[in-house]
């Protein structure tokens, strides 16, 4: 709380600053004498506001920070990955058209962050062997790597990984769980 | 009755007639075997020490595991019977024969000068002659171990192969994203962790030569294949191209088959130990993977989803052609060949299940071996009578053997962890 009133702090002065530059010029084509009046009328006025000025105030912080946390929240949805995983029938790498659109949206958000690169995370339910679920894998996370640069994102920025049943994100042994295991997950490249 | 002493008669004569003639046994006899009833009285020994009995508990067990007798239990041994010399003077036959014993191992050992002296005689009780006489030597230390070699001794005389109780087993062992490979005996006994990686760990082998192992581990990232030198314990030579590289087999000597899978093909390699030399030996859209080598080397089968699901192939490596084997359900994995080349071990999905099966080199006679759970990675033992598997039947993967038909399933004690992907050590 103590840094955001800080901020709001050097906010303001900043945004004094940037207000106040621009009439500058006509300042100074201004006589003394207009210049003294007017720091007079200003001195005057000042006076003048000074009873509610401690009100405004108040209500323009508020209406500030407000300002801000909107501006904030707007940047986190931005700079989070959409969180959908794609999903997996058994046995099978083609991904299902409804989750095309999940596909597209990760791709939309990595044309606004274009530095970003992320990794395709390929997983498989516990069902099978070890050896196969892994090349299993590695196709998933394949498949959704070629509809990402079919939606124009460069393959340089896709780092593919499987992990084969290694991580399951549902330990259990029912279709639920398996459902919830059979997916291809993003996540961003720490790596770069 | 005397069919069973006949048949004593005839695996002793088959014996004799040398190790060459040893595979008439299983073909002959093949399921229908039965198996031999065998004493082990407690060993004898001028030292009063729990030692006698641990050592007869202990070939008891590995002849249990053998698959291949019948352990008459301690509790059918009397006084008398148990007291009796080692020697074919002191014994009376028709007192093992009446309890239903069909052979007698007695054996006695002394320690002296640091070390265990063990003198061990197989008899036939039948007409009491003698099918094994031999003196073994240890520190007292390694006593299982001379228990082991005294077990396979007496499988080589009995079934004319040597058992395998001295062999070693490397395998995967720990939890979610932290594994690493260790070697232990196949009693449980003297496990060795090889690796501390902390991180996720797949199918390693070792070389025929016993000094390579190959690996693939997460430990830079993302799958790597690495061939680590086992007297140094560094690698000696990584693939660290994009994709999934797994899958180790070895063929001849030193040369590590493995396969990769990236883009929209699969590749199986083979790389030179040695002389580093890699080559490309098959690509294929889709997946390839689990490549396994017969053992003359002509001969790979191997995975591929080429028709839609994973199934089972075999290629003639020089030809170049390569044969479906599986037709049944549409999960058929993990394949290897059997040292003696005749059979072919494989994972397939049945109602649901993940069955261990055998099947000949064209596909045919296919048998299903386990029941229930996920059963993986099925492997031969150098002898080609067993198979080591790994197997989930609640929440975890346990280590187990049987043999080649199935029978006589025993679970290894290895460690308290998820143990899988097991393999004899060569």
């Amino acid at each position: 709380m103590k840094y955001l009133a800080l901020l709001l702090a050097v906010l303001m002065l900043v945004c004094y600053g940037c207000a106040s530059k621009p009439a500058q010029p006509a300042q100074k084509s201004m006589t003394a004498e207009e210049q003294a009046r007017l720091a007079q009328e200003e001195a005057l006025k000042r006076k003048e506001r000074e009873g509610r000025i401690s009100e405004e105030d108040l209500a323009k912080t508020r209406a500030d920070r407000e300002r801000l946390e909107r501006e904030k929240g707007l940047q986190e949805k931005k700079t989070a990955l959409p969180a959908s995983d794609i999903y997996f029938e058994y046995d099978s790498y083609s991904v299902q058209p409804e989750d095309l659109p999940k596909i597209k949206e990760v791709s939309e958000w990595l044309k606004i962050n274009n530095a970003v690169r992320i990794v395709v995370e390929g997983h498989c339910d516990e069902r099978g062997t070890v050896e196969y679920n892994l090349a299993l894998g590695q196709k998933r996370a394949e498949v959704v790597k070629n509809h990402l640069t079919k939606f124009g994102v460069d393959e340089k920025r896709i780092r593919i990984i499987s992990f084969g049943k290694e991580i399951p994100v549902d330990p259990g042994h029912t279709e639920d769980a398996w459902s919830k295991n059979r997916r291809v997950h993003f996540s961003i490249d720490q790596k770069g | 009755m005397t069919k069973i002493k006949c048949m004593v008669v005839v695996l002793f004569l088959i014996f004799i007639a040398g190790t060459a003639e040893s595979k008439v046994y299983l073909d002959v006899y093949g399921k229908t075997y039965k198996k031999i009833t065998i004493g082990v009285p407690s060993f004898q020994s001028d030292r009063p020490d729990r030692l006698r009995m641990d050592m007869s508990d202990l070939l008891n067990q590995d002849l249990d595991m053998s698959g291949f007798f019948i352990v008459a239990p301690n509790s059918l041994l009397d006084r008398e019977l148990s007291d009796e010399g080692i020697e074919k003077k002191d014994i009376k036959f028709t007192n093992w024969r009446s309890i239903g014993v069909e052979l007698l191992c007695k054996a006695r050992f002394i320690l002296a000068n640091g070390e265990i002296a063990l003198e061990a005689y197989l008899y036939d009780t039948l007409d009491g002659s003698l099918l094994l006489a031999k003196r073994y030597r240890s520190s007292p230390e390694e006593w299982r171990k001379l228990v082991h070699r005294l077990a396979d001794d007496i499988l080589l005389a009995v079934t004319g192969e040597k058992g395998i109780m001295s062999s070693r087993v490397v395998f995967v062992s720990g939890s979610k994203r932290n594994k690493d490979v260790y070697i232990a005996g196949i009693d449980g006994q003297g496990i060795r962790q090889i690796t501390n990686f902390q991180n996720i760990m797949v199918s390693p082998s070792i070389s025929p030569d016993g000094r390579f192992l190959a690996y693939t581990s997460y430990k830079e990232g993302k799958p790597n294949l690495f061939i680590m030198d086992l007297e140094t314990g560094k690698d000696i030579h990584s693939d660290r191209e994009e994709g999934m590289k797994l899958g180790t087999a070895w063929l001849g000597k030193s040369t590590l088959g493995y396969a990769k899978t990236s883009g929209n093909h699969s590749t199986i390699y083979t790389i030179d130990a040695a002389s580093r030399q890699k080559k490309a030996i098959f690509t294929k859209e889709g997946i390839l993977t689990s490549p396994s080598f017969s053992p003359d080397g002509t001969k790979m089968v191997f995975v591929s989803d080429m028709f839609g699901s994973p199934q089972v192939f075999i290629k003639d490596l020089s030809s170049g052609d390569a044969k479906r084997l599986t037709y049944s359900g549409n999960y058929n994995t993990s394949p290897s060949f059997s040292p003696k080349g005749d059979l072919i071990a494989f994972v397939a999905k049945i109602n649901g299940s993940f069955e261990i099966c055998t099947m000949n080199m064209d596909g045919s006679n296919q048998r299903v071996l386990t029941s229930g759970g996920i059963n993986d990675s099925p492997q031969f033992s150098p002898c080609g009578r067993y198979i080591l598997y790994s197997s989930k039947k609640s929440d975890h993967y346990n280590v187990y053997i049987m043999l080649y038909n199935g029978e006589n399933k025993r679970m290894l004690k290895l460690t308290n962890k998820d143990e899988e992907q097991p393999r004899f050590v060569p």
